[in-house]
């Protein structure tokens, strides 16, 4: 029962933090030039952009036994979050160059220069989270669980709740935690992945 | 009788063989001493090396926000050549639209970026296309050779940069074999003809005139010998110059000579070698050097310090247009190239370009890498150090700074020079230091303020204070309402201590936000008192600050001392929303040969709560758009968004500006050595140079959305309460979630009771 109450506060949460880019849009000066409805094509280069197209809001499903920390909201067939769902949507040219240098340099064992590409991708486009999020599952394969906990966390921050770059974060959060011995911080990584494929996958919300 | 004589004449002729095969012997031994001392300097590491630092490399690629005058001002300052046709590394054409560009191949720690030619589209907004020149094909992302910023050479040491004779443009041995030793192919190391025409030279001349050294001579006298001049020393130097030629080639001896022989002096550096020669001469690598600049230090040689061309241009212009028609009469160069070479001005860099340039900057590296490496192996090993240094941001810096002192000198009539200053420019996610002054004499590696001055940091320490107490969300939030009213506390040792307003006016209870943007002292004081000043220096230590002050209740209005990098590190964590990054200014190590030391990767460690950051930033935006630090929109745009904290001490000893945008954290300190006051607050000595500062180096404005755990609620000014459209002058407020205000303020319209879920789409579409 305990930790229905627990899931639901977390799902809400994730709500709300999914509609929180949209709230922060009304202030009119950022991004400068583009109105909140009108769908991006073309992203400008080391900015970090807002999800594209009608910002819909995410409204959490309603979990049992969870009454007393939610309000009842209408639960929506399919939840979509309008958040870049790579770092392709997000990235200039140069930025995805590195990427991909670093990942394959990554696949093959090279950590640090991995590493190095990305830290040249985060000069350009500093607070482009897919790239702190490759950087952090680059630490966590380096064996470096405490950098791959932090960058992740960082990555999460940046990423102003995008659930996409979210999921992978707490995926590393979750195997760097259990790879450091941190069994109960892994089991909550694991309680947010969790919460996260269901707001993804609302089919299968607990009966 | 006879007999008697042929028995003396055997014994004479007995001892002189004695004798001759003593002497003999004796010499045998000598020479073995010789052979051993050469054999010995040549084998191993034949100099000390220096290590070499490097800026960061400028990064050529889509989207980058350069234009075609930026872009060429940067090629130059690399010592690249603008020609109409680029023609081999280090060679560019630059018109308003399109550059072309013959990149140098460099070596980096993770891999050789190969010289590549490269055709450059540009826009007024930036480069929009980087091709590759000849086949036309598009690249991602290029970079270029860093620049080399200075080197770590002993005290009264030599510094060079090695090169190897097959890298080295053929005309610079051959000239020199012209100039300064025409046998030097034929010799056993000593020229008899030469020796022959120095004496005969001497002899009708009456005095020395010419020396008689062979290239040999030249290096054995450099590489083993003392300055001092007898017949002794030029025996050991002949019976050396036979040796080495004994057991080294001619190409290794001229290779050692090119490495060894003596440029020129830079203050106690001394510069060794042609390599370092050209950079110091003419910002370039040897291999770039055209022939009247090859002239220009094969003619050094006789003289670095009477040929001096910085000092002595006209004699060295002679001495240079005398060496070109050697090269001439060689056939080194055409009757075409002398002609146009002689009227070619000297091309000198100047002194302050390239090598040795910021020394403040690689006081820091040094640092940096204390507790890693020996001083040993930072001046003899070769280590090539590359640093975080962006000479963009350096530049401005340095330039704010240097402009900046002398016109508030003149406009507030102080005596000139009378001001000193510091700063600092950093990067805000990674904590790389991007720029770095230790003074107003840039170039003069004397005390380094921006590491070693600790003085009071003021005002920048309320922005802690603000963050203390907003993590305690129950109880305060940024429209929580303080009062302005005078305060006596009574400090530990039974001092009294009664702080005032920097206006010495009180201003009424304000709200929390407005007393930070405003920078009021009482406020602060009673805000600081309820948290308590022990969790405010634990705030200040979260943040990066690594003194000792005691918790007294002063350090609530700054009195506390710290270096302006340290206030740059507080300041950057907050910039990177509580996510701390140790300031580094090194990327990476490498030995001579090209293999990673170590590496200096990005490490983040969240201190510090992102919510509540979020406010304090929101405060120390409303600093910058109607409190001390308004005045920085008169030269960045105002669509630019900016939170910073303007800091002034007791009776104006120092003034500071510290703040950031999006991607840069900078800091400006501007005082006086002697501590006396100087008349400048924070807001007029120091914020006009943050913020051309800050113009410069094209700070981007913050992202103004809140993170997950801070939810925004339209709030009525006068009382801090929920507001709706209804209420003039109502302004967002971010909270941290869940501790909004829910009382409505009396302007608001008086609607049935909405649900808080529907209020917040309302909000949303508004």
């Amino acid at each position: 029962m305990n930790q229905w109450i627990k899931l639901g506060a977390l799902v809400f949460a994730l709500a709300l933090a999914g509609c929180q880019t949209a709230t922060g849009r009304h202030e009119g000066t950022w991004p400068p030039q583009q109105t909140p409805q009108q769908p991006v094509t073309k992203p400008v280069y080391g900015t970090v952009l807002p999800p594209v197209g009608e910002p819909t809001p995410v409204m959490p499903p309603t979990v049992p036994g969870a009454e007393s920390a939610i309000p009842p909201m209408p639960l929506p067939e399919k939840v979509s979050p309008n958040f870049p769902k790579t770092a392709d949507a997000i990235s200039g040219p140069a930025v995805l160059s590195l990427l991909r240098s670093a990942q394959s340099a990554r696949a093959a064992g090279q950590y640090a220069q991995a590493s190095g590409s990305l830290e040249r991708a985060l000069r350009i486009e500093p607070r482009n989270y897919f790239v702190w999020s490759t950087l952090a599952d680059t630490y966590l394969r380096e064996k470096n669980f405490d950098q791959a906990v932090s960058v992740a966390q960082k990555s999460n921050s940046l990423g102003r709740g995008n659930v996409y770059v979210e999921q992978e974060n707490w995926r590393i959060i979750r195997d760097a935690r259990s790879a450091g011995g941190n069994a109960a911080g892994a089991a909550e990584a694991q309680a947010r992945l969790d919460a996260i494929q269901q707001l993804l996958q609302p089919t299968v919300t607990p009966q | 009788m006879k007999a008697f004589l042929i028995k003396i004449r055997l014994i004479v002729v007995a001892a002189l063989v004695l004798l001759l095969s003593a002497a003999i012997i004796g010499f045998a031994i000598y020479l073995t001493s010789l052979d051993k001392e050469i054999r010995a300097r040549f084998a191993g590491a034949r100099w000390a090396l220096p290590a070499q630092v490097y800026a960061a490399p400028l990064e050529l690629y889509p989207g980058l926000g350069l234009d075609a005058a930026t872009l060429k001002h940067e090629l130059e300052r690399l010592g690249y050549r603008e020609q109409p046709e680029p023609q081999g590394p280090g060679t560019f054409a630059v018109t308003k639209d399109q550059a072309l560009i013959y990149t140098r191949a460099f070596k980096f720690w993770d891999g050789l970026q190969p010289e590549s030619h490269l055709q450059v589209r540009l826009a007024p907004a930036g480069i929009t296309e980087v091709n590759d020149a000849d086949s036309g094909k598009s690249r991602d992302i290029v970079r270029l050779d860093p620049m080399l910023i200075g080197s770590i050479y002993p005290q009264q040491g030599e510094d060079r940069v090695l090169v190897k004779l097959t890298d080295v443009p053929q005309m610079l041995p051959r000239g020199l074999v012209a100039v300064e030793d025409r046998s030097f192919y034929s010799h056993y190391g000593v020229s008899l003809k030469g020796i022959m025409r120095a004496t005969f030279a001497n002899l009708m001349a009456g005095h020395a005139v010419e020396g008689a050294s062979t290239i040999t001579q030249q290096l054995v006298k450099n590489f083993f010998l003392t300055p001092e001049r007898s017949l002794k020393r030029k025996f050991k130097e002949i019976c050396m110059a036979l040796l080495l030629e004994a057991h080294y080639s001619k190409d290794e001896i001229m290779e050692a000579y090119l490495n060894e022989v003596h440029l020129g002096q830079d203050g106690n550096r001394a510069v060794h070698g042609f390599g370092l020669g050209a950079q110091f001469y003419f910002n370039k690598p040897l291999s770039e050097l055209r022939s009247h600049e090859i002239a220009l230090l094969v003619g050094l040689v006789k003289g670095p310090s009477y040929y001096n061309p910085r000092r002595n241009p006209d004699r060295a212009k002679a001495r240079r247009d005398l060496v070109l028609q050697i090269f001439n009469d060689e056939g080194l160069i055409d009757d075409a190239e002398y002609k146009s070479a002689v009227e070619r001005p000297l091309g000198l860099a100047g002194q302050s370009d390239g090598v040795a340039r910021y020394p403040a900057f690689v006081d820091l590296v040094k640092r940096q890498l204390k507790g890693q490496y020996q001083d040993s192996d930072l001046t003899n090993e070769g280590l090539r150090i590359f640093t975080t240094l962006e000479p963009r941001a350096q530049e401005a810096l340095e330039n704010q700074i240097t402009e900046g002192l002398p016109a508030l000198e003149k406009q507030r009539k102080m005596k000139p020079n009378s001001l000193q200053s510091a700063g600092v420019v950093t990067s805000v996610d990674g904590g790389e230091v991007l720029a770095l002054v230790g003074g107003r004499e840039t170039r003069y590696p004397g005390f380094n303020r921006a590491l070693d001055s600790r003085r009071s940091i003021g005002s920048l320490a309320k922005p802690f204070v603000y963050l203390t107490a907003l993590q305690q969300p129950q109880q305060f939030n940024l429209q929580t309402i303080l009062p302005d009213d005078p305060v006596s506390i009574t400090l530990p040792n039974k001092d009294v201590w009664e702080p005032r307003n920097y206006d010495r006016q009180n201003h009424g209870p304000q709200p929390l936000y407005m007393a930070l943007a405003q920078s009021y002292n009482l406020p602060t004081v009673a805000l600081g008192m309820r948290v308590g000043p022990a969790e405010v220096r634990k705030t200040m230590q979260a943040a990066g600050y690594s003194g000792n002050v005691l918790p007294v209740p002063s350090i609530l209005l700054g009195s506390l001392d710290a270096a302006p990098v340290e206030v740059a590190q507080m300041y950057a964590t907050l910039a990177a929303s509580g996510y701390q990054s140790p300031l580094s200014a090194i990327r990476e190590v490498e030995t001579k040969e090209g293999q990673p030391l170590s590496r200096f990767p990005i490490k983040v460690k969240q201190t510090l709560p992102e919510g509540p950051v979020y406010l304090t930033t929101w405060a120390m935006r409303q600093v910058m758009t109607l409190g001390t630090g308004r005045s920085a929109y008169n030269v960045i745009s105002p669509s630019t968004i900016l939170a910073g904290k303007s800091g002034t001490t007791d009776e104006m000893r120092d003034a500071w500006f510290a703040g950031f945008g999006a991607d840069r954290v900078a800091v400006i300190w501007v005082g006086r050595d002697d501590f006396r006051p100087m008349g400048l607050a924070g807001a007029s000595g120091a914020l006009p140079i943050w913020s051309k500062v800050m113009r410069d180096i094209n700070v981007r404005s913050l992202d103004p959305t809140p993170p997950a755990d801070v939810e925004e609620q339209l709030t009525d000014p006068a009382t801090g309460l929920k507001a709706d459209e209804s209420c003039t002058g109502a302004i967002q407020v971010p909270y941290i979630r869940g501790y909004a205000p829910t009382e409505t303020a009396p302007c608001a319209k008086l609607l049935a009771p909405v649900d808080s879920a529907v209020d917040w789409l309302k909000g949303m579409f508004k």
